[in-house]
């Protein structure tokens, strides 16, 4: 009978040490931004990273396209489509103490044109862009959930 | 001079209990020889101490002191609250006895198994380390650039490479 306790007791530690970090759940930011130069219009929604994007890039416009709170598993992608036949794909691979780690693909015609793997800490934006969209390009901003 | 019975009986007592002075023992001393009944009292006073005497070196002689004595001292100790290590030290062969240790040393190394990683991992933190762990791309040429407060992934295609980048 203590034998059984004891056992039962090293399965749980066990279970609970190596199920935790996969089970665990983190939510990332993701902004779908279109920078432009015709005209110079700033949308509202990117007042807090529109320093950053002013400091990096000489785009004269910035528009928001889409605005996402993804809860990531690590058993569970979002796939995002961004403008036909484009889309951006937000997988976890792991997370530590004050950083998360995802991979993200972005998507042309189901062909990956992108494969990375970035880590985000908190208070850190990573910006992905260069993809044409419309008369500007997009841009990819993630960051880790307040 | 010899002192008369009456006061001479008054000191017969402490004569008894060695606690007369000089003058008052030869006083005692010299009444003595001609006196039977401070004799007797004198006497009386001896046998009493007799009976008394006897039944307690007895007691005495019954007693175990060196038992007394650890009784004594374990309550002392007990009173004294030893620290923790004493105490663990002395109750330690009845744990080993109970066998309560096997689940927790088990315990414990389950615990420090759980925790250890937690502290042996590399921990990662900005500044110092990169925020990219790799970046592949067939169709594009790509960029990087890290700032202070932005990581930035730039895709360039070979008609306008660097456009929109300061």
């Amino acid at each position: 009978m203590r034998r059984t306790a004891i056992l039962s007791t090293f399965i749980l530690l066990f279970l609970c040490f190596f199920a935790s970090p996969s089970a665990a759940q983190v939510s990332i930011r993701l902004r779908v931004i279109q920078a432009f130069n015709s005209g110079a219009t700033i949308d509202v929604a990117l007042r807090d990273v529109y320093d950053q994007l002013g400091s990096l890039f000489s785009f004269r416009s910035y528009r928001l396209l889409r605005d996402e709170n993804l809860a990531l598993s690590a058993d569970r992608s979002f796939e995002i489509p961004v403008h036909p036949g484009r889309a951006i794909e937000v997988t976890l691979v792991g997370q530590r103490k004050g950083m998360i780690e995802i991979r993200v693909k972005i998507k042309r015609e189901g062909t990956d044109i992108l494969n990375t793997q970035v880590r985000l800490f908190p208070g850190r934006t990573v910006l992905i862009g260069g993809p044409k969209h419309g008369e500007g390009v997009v841009i990819f901003a993630l960051s880790a959930s307040t | 001079m010899k002192g008369s019975c009456s006061s001479v009986s008054n000191l017969l007592e402490r004569y008894f209990d060695h606690e007369v002075t000089e003058n008052e023992k030869a006083l005692v001393e010299e009444h003595l020889p001609s006196c039977s009944t401070c004799q007797e009292t004198l006497k009386l006073m001896g046998g009493i101490r007799d009976v008394m005497r006897t039944p307690v070196e007895e007691a005495l002689q019954g007693e175990d002191f060196q038992r007394v004595w650890q009784h004594v001292d374990r309550e002392i100790r007990l009173r004294e609250s030893p620290p923790w290590w004493e105490s663990v030290w002395l109750n330690l062969p009845n744990l080993l006895r109970r066998r309560i240790w096997v689940p927790a040393v088990a315990a414990t190394i389950a615990l420090v198994l759980v925790i250890a990683p937690l502290f042996l991992k590399k921990t990662s933190s900005y500044p110092g380390s990169s925020d990219i762990e790799y970046v592949q791309s067939q169709d594009y040429n790509v960029m990087v650039y890290q700032s202070d407060k932005a990581t930035v992934i730039w895709l360039l295609d070979g008609k306008e490479e660097g456009a929109g980048t300061s």
